[in-house]
């Protein structure tokens, strides 16, 4: 780095770079974030290795054991056609884990352009995509998301999709916010007058003063994605049986609500605990990387 | 003031219009002949050709669009494609059931988030303040359906308190409205708490304390009523969290609302049912906003339209 002439411009940068050479520490130091991430590392790794030790089959019917209770042989019981409950749920952590990442991708990859779009551009492509945006928030979130999948049909994939799209408009209008933030800082008029090119203020100078913004929005997204996915599948318009989801085994659980307390309960639990982990993961990020906004 | 609720009537118009194309183009963004996909595909041509006709499909869309919000303005949403009856009976006939849950869980929402929001700046970092905010993360944590089934097996299959799930009386209702509102509460509570806790550390505080008020007044009358203000603007905003989650709710408590006519009208791929109640809710929360929003700048005068505007952000 010279000394003289880009003072202006490396200085947000290298704060941004040291700030993110001990946001692992300081997620570390943090017992709240270093806890969730505990948990989720453990989730992640149910994801993956889970199906591996599944102790059955989490299609297979054991017709001599239906609504058995827990026990040694099947841990978490079994639901009302024999399916070994705590097989299902291992299988379930990695459809709610990839559903959580594709979701989430959707949202941020969209949201991220249009907000940055709006707010570099300015003008009427500005007014014109966020008046999009309000209308599109006037519709809740979940019935946004249910008419999306009445468009493509119910499918999980198609569950996925539309909890990603419903996310968007918010996150298009929290991007372009902190984008315009940056955009009327010291240090982008400063470069901006230097002579640098618009592409360079973009993905140097606020792409990268943004992130830590967006980073807590998408830790927090994941929780909704999480918890929007599964409410689709509870009301029958995300996964189809016998996919072993978390929101369609709480779906089927429901129906034995008086004889099997367990069938329910399991599903819920593990959403719950993902979530909760999710959004204590995310608080900590914020108070890490945003002290202002709380 | 008359310039602000003109221009935030102006403002709503359009995000209403916004909605009608939204619900219009619904029908027009799926993949393949939807007329297809209505009918299933056992369909002969003349049921396909009559149907097509039925719903307009076959002329412009321009044309389409207009015939359909001229329908719209004199209470026409259309036909139901399974039941043959006008959209518009079909969802005002549910429509009773959710306006008894939806602001019987806000009301129940206002007072645990308020009380919680209250208790946590009161006693800020204390045991108390940590278990209400850690309530209150976990209530955004909790799947909503989840707590709902909980509830109906501790209060309905164990104890055997309240009835099971399928009535729409009072006993029926508590439930459902304690589910929403433990869910909607969370948001309440911790901007309650934040706003207390601003506020409390203000210089008026420290003088209504030291000229020897009681604990309880500096709380009610000087905080309180100061640190509302943002809460008031968010309970305007969660109306369309609560409409979302009553849909999930009414389904877990098999409440006949407007939510479980959508899941069914979405299941059955009733395409015009589906754009009725898309385009009812919209209307609602679009009202219900600016209504908020006027009744607002008519408390606080200092609001102007730009202020209003980022706040939704």
């Amino acid at each position: 780095m010279s000394q003289v002439n880009p003072a202006v411009l490396s200085a947000p940068q290298q704060k941004i770079s040291a700030h993110e050479d001990g946001l692992l520490r300081k997620l570390w130091n943090n017992p709240k974030s270093r806890y969730s991430m505990l948990i989720l590392l453990m989730v992640i790794a149910v994801g993956i290795a889970g199906p591996w030790f599944a102790p059955h089959d989490p299609t297979k019917p054991y017709y001599e054991a239906l609504l058995a209770e827990p026990s040694a042989e099947h841990l978490l019981g079994t639901d009302s056609i024999g399916r070994d409950v705590f097989s299902r749920l291992l299988h379930g952590t990695r459809v709610t884990l990839m559903v959580a990442v594709m979701a989430v991708s959707i949202t941020f990859i969209t949201g991220t352009f249009i907000g940055v779009t709006s707010a570099f551009v300015g003008g009427v492509v500005d007014s014109v995509l966020m008046r999009i945006m309000d209308i599109l928030l006037a519709i809740p979130n979940i019935i946004m998301a249910m008419a999306i999948v009445a468009i493509l049909g119910p499918s999980l994939t198609n569950a996925m999709i539309a909890v990603g799209i419903a996310g968007i408009p918010k996150y298009a209008r929290l991007t372009r916010g902190s984008t315009l933030g940056v955009k009327s800082s010291g240090y982008v008029e400063a470069s901006r007058a230097m002579g640098t090119s618009q592409a360079r203020i973009l993905l140097f100078q606020i792409m990268p003063n943004i992130m830590s913004t967006l980073l807590v929005y998408t830790t927090l997204q994941i929780g909704i994605a999480i918890l929007d996915t599964a409410a689709l599948s509870f009301i029958g318009l995300g996964a189809q049986p016998p996919t072993p989801e978390w929101g369609t085994m709480l779906s089927e659980g429901k129906e034995y609500i008086t004889d099997a307390w367990w069938l329910a309960t399991f599903p819920g639990l593990s959403i719950s605990i993902v979530v909760f982990s999710v959004n204590i993961l995310g608080d900590a990020l914020r108070d890490i990387l945003d002290p202002k906004s709380n | 003031m008359k310039q602000y609720i003109l221009q935030r009537l102006a403002s709503g118009l359009i995000v209403l219009l916004g909605i009608s194309i939204f619900s219009f183009a619904l029908i027009h963004l799926i993949p393949g002949d939807p007329i297809r996909i209505m009918l299933g595909e056992n369909a002969t041509a003349e049921q396909v050709h009559a149907l097509r006709e039925q719903l307009g499909l076959n002329q412009p869309l321009v044309t389409q669009y207009f015939q359909y919000i001229a329908g719209v303005l004199q209470g026409d949403l259309g036909t139901s494609f399974k039941t043959g009856r006008p959209v518009l009976s079909e969802i005002l006939e549910r429509f009773p059931a959710t306006v008894k849950l939806a602001p019987s869980g806000m009301f129940l929402a206002i007072c645990i988030g308020i009380t919680m929001g209250v208790l946590a700046a009161r006693f800020k970092d204390t045991f108390i303040d940590f278990s209400a905010m850690s309530i209150a993360t976990l209530g955004v944590s909790v799947p909503s359906f989840w707590l709902g089934i909980l509830l109906i097996m501790l209060f309905t299959v164990k104890l055997g308190w309240l009835p099971i799930a399928g009535g729409t009386g009072f006993r029926d209702l508590i439930l459902p409205a304690v589910t929403l509102g433990v869910l909607a509460s969370t948001v309440i509570s911790r901007l309650t708490r934040a706003g207390m806790v601003e506020v409390l550390s203000f210089d008026y505080i420290r003088t209504a304390r030291a000229k020897g008020l009681g604990e309880r007044a500096v709380l009610f009358v000087h905080a309180f009523r100061n640190a509302m203000i943002p809460v008031v603007t968010i309970i305007g905003l969660q109306i369309a969290s609560l409409l979302g989650g009553t849909v999930i709710i009414e389904r877990v408590f098999d409440w006949p609302g407007l939510g479980s006519l959508a899941i069914s009208s979405i299941a059955s791929r009733d395409f015009p049912l589906v754009q009725g109640i898309i385009l009812f809710i919209g209307v609602i929360f679009v009202l219900v906003n600016m209504l908020v929003d006027i009744v607002y700048s008519l408390i606080d005068p200092r609001i102007e339209v730009g202020q209003t505007k980022e706040g939704t952000s």
